[in-house]
């Protein structure tokens, strides 16, 4: 215990210099502004900015990036709450009552208590961070190449499975991803794969590029193709005040939702969605003003879930610095900021780069503090991005794209593929595939098959390697759990009803 | 008028697309030399792998489409067709940033693309694309935008972006 304050003191040091507090402060408001402004989301803004880890050093980024991340979850929900076109995928759920809540005059409190408990629910979860992920570090440590491949296996199939609507489309989007990610050079071989004899494939395919081309690339084409005739009417913003009785009832829901989000962010679950609809289903059993639910808007159903969102949003942070396991898209592409640093996340991370680690989680408190001052009294600030006309916000999206793109390699080539994935996305959006698994396989893939290698190595080539060790029996155990028992449950339930 | 992503046409053709990578990873599978060494496991087995799942989800996917549609399908959002118009203008604006970004450097290439997209989005939005009046503003704009950013990577971050002189300004 007094090992950890030592070292978090440390942390804060590190964190606190000028310099890295000025990273912190930009990633917080640039990840506010993105969260905020619809069709940019963190995962993207994090690629786009990937080219400055060739000059930055590793610190700052980290803590900047960080700051995105975090930032474009407190951004997210004022955009649900004032136009009901969630910013993010985690802040759908506060769509639900905030846009009520906005409709029926409460948008300031609406906003108040989503700010409000994002802080509390980032600095419990940041505390449980701090205490936490040196213990799984430590244990981790005795994790052996069968062990990973099998935690990455359960990865990909929660990515893949558990979200969305279908496992058929989940799983295709995850073996595209993996396969994208074969493109190269073979790490132990040093085999071409894929690379028709292009020099440009030789390095593989790079994140910036795939992440870019799917999000930001494929979100302006679909918008272009789809969604011009859509249009969205923005509620007006009141005074940013809870009163005495909406501090009453939000207060239990931010707990609540902690408490639901901050394991779900743990385990790769894939990302914050499943947490923050559990939130919102406990909230509203446990409302004592259920007639609000659906109609002006229960503040309970944002507390809850807002919470749960950041909660689980830095919760990710554990199987990603002790592990160097991505739960979410985001984490995926702040572990290739690390590969491009050539550090290795994992459990060794707290002893060979512990400064780094702690500086980071410093900043997540010092970011915390940052970002309730930048969305409470500034929210108006934000607000004004909204009024950015959608086809000189989209077009400038590009603008960014080709800075991401093309800065990591110096090469046009990129920009042709990146145009290719854009319409790649195109296609996945229009048929409903989730578009996760595909960075999550691209990104975990190569080093799945590394440690799967590595583990028959040991097995001297005997696949039995990954049943005979308790530790990774047991993982491969819940990974075909995760698979078979819902859909048992499905098939239950269908017979029940006949 | 039915959705574009309900069309069992579509849906088989997405499909397809599927068993076409999936065929050429395959086909790409073979030329890889196989496993030897201490594991047995070579550079070809993940390929052949991944190739032969997405060869499955290829056909399970076409299965779908032809017995009834994608299951559990949440209809793309927006409207049912698309505006094709549209998206050749957008397309055009990223594939002529690609084409001309090293010979006329960042600033007014990128100028050139948001100018052509945001004509496009425009239209998909059913207004007026705008006389040379408009397409000036865009530009500048375009500028506006691009020029800042291209600082940004080549003056503070030393991050090289092709310029049209070499002085990084422009």
């Amino acid at each position: 215990m007094g090992d950890i304050l030592t070292l978090l003191a440390g942390g804060f040091a590190t964190a606190a210099t000028p310099v890295n507090l000025m990273w912190a402060f930009i990633g917080c408001a640039l990840g506010t502004a993105i969260g905020v402004l619809p069709g940019l989301g963190p995962a993207v803004t994090v690629a786009m900015l990937l080219p400055i880890t060739a000059q930055v050093e590793p610190t700052a980024s980290m803590i900047f990036f960080a700051g995105i991340y975090y930032g474009a979850m407190y951004g997210g929900s004022t955009t649900s709450i004032l136009l009901n076109t969630p910013g993010e995928t985690g802040t759908m759920v506060t769509a639900l009552e905030g846009f009520k809540m906005a409709k029926s005059g409460r948008a300031g409190a609406a906003l108040a208590t989503s700010a409000i408990g994002s802080f509390v629910a980032g600095t419990i979860a940041t505390v449980l961070v701090t205490l936490f992920a040196p213990i799984v570090a430590e244990h981790a440590v005795k994790l052996g190449p069968p062990e990973y491949f099998c935690l990455m296996l359960l990865a990909f199939t929660t990515v893949s499975a558990v979200l969305g609507e279908s496992v058929l489309r989940g799983m295709s989007a995850l073996v595209l991803g993996i396969g994208m990610g074969l493109v190269g050079i073979d790490q132990i071989s040093g085999a071409a794969r894929y690379t028709g004899g292009i020099p440009e494939f030789f390095d593989g395919l790079e994140v910036v590029l795939i992440a870019v081309g799917l999000f930001a690339v494929g979100e302006t084409l679909y918008t272009a193709l789809y969604e011009g005739r859509t249009t969205t009417q923005m509620n007006t913003l009141g005074k940013v005040h809870m009163t005495r009785g909406e501090w009453r009832r939000s207060w239990p829901a931010w707990l609540r939702g902690t408490a639901i989000g901050f394991p779900f962010g743990t385990i790769p679950a894939g990302g914050s969605e499943i947490p923050t609809f559990v939130s919102y289903a406990t909230e509203r059993k446990l409302s004592k003003h259920p007639g609000e639910f659906g109609t002006t808007g229960a503040i309970e159903g944002v507390a809850g879930p807002e919470a749960a969102n950041n909660a689980a949003v830095t919760a990710t942070l554990v199987p990603l610095l002790t592990l160097g396991i991505p739960t979410s898209v985001t984490a995926a592409i702040l572990l290739s900021a690390l590969q491009n640093y050539g550090i290795n996340a994992g459990p060794q991370l707290f002893q060979t780069s512990s400064g780094l680690v702690w500086a980071l989680i410093a900043s997540l408190y010092i970011g915390n503090v940052m970002l309730l001052v930048l969305n409470l009294p500034l929210v108006g600030l934000w607000v004004k991005l909204l009024k950015i006309p959608r086809p000189q916000l989209y077009a400038g999206i590009l603008i960014f794209a080709t800075v991401g793109v093309y800065g990591m390699r110096q090469s046009a080539f990129d920009l042709y593929l990146m145009y290719a994935v854009g319409l790649l996305g195109v296609l996945m959006r229009r048929f409903d595939f989730p578009t996760a698994p595909v960075i999550v396989g691209l990104i975990l893939g190569p080093l799945a098959e590394a440690q799967m290698r590595n583990a028959l190595s040991i097995g001297e080539g005997n696949w039995s390697v990954f049943v005979e060790r308790p530790m990774s029996a047991f993982l491969l155990a819940v990974t075909l759990a995760v698979l078979v028992l819902p859909r048992l449950a499905a098939l239950r339930r269908r017979r029940s009803a006949s | 008028m039915s959705h574009s992503s309900s069309s069992a046409t579509h849906q088989t053709l997405i499909g397809v697309g599927a068993l076409v990578v999936g065929g050429v990873l395959a086909w790409g599978a073979m030329s890889l030399p196989a496993g030897i060494g201490y594991s047995g496991v070579g550079p070809a087995v993940l390929p052949w792998f991944v190739a032969a799942a997405l060869l499955l989800c290829g056909a399970l996917l076409i299965w779908q489409a032809q017995s009834g549609g994608f299951r559990d399908l949440e209809q793309g959002s927006g409207a049912a067709r698309g505006d094709w118009p549209a998206l050749a203008w957008v397309s055009a604006g990223i594939l002529a940033n690609a084409a001309l970004l090293t010979t006329i450097g960042f600033v007014l290439s990128c100028a050139l693309c948001f100018t052509l997209a945001v004509r496009g989005l425009r239209l998909s939005e059913g207004r007026a694309a705008g006389g040379a009046r408009q397409t000036a503003v865009d530009a500048v704009t375009g500028m506006l935008i691009a020029a800042p950013a291209f600082w940004l990577f080549t003056k503070v971050l030393a991050i090289s972006l092709p310029g049209l002189t070499a002085t990084g300004w422009l």
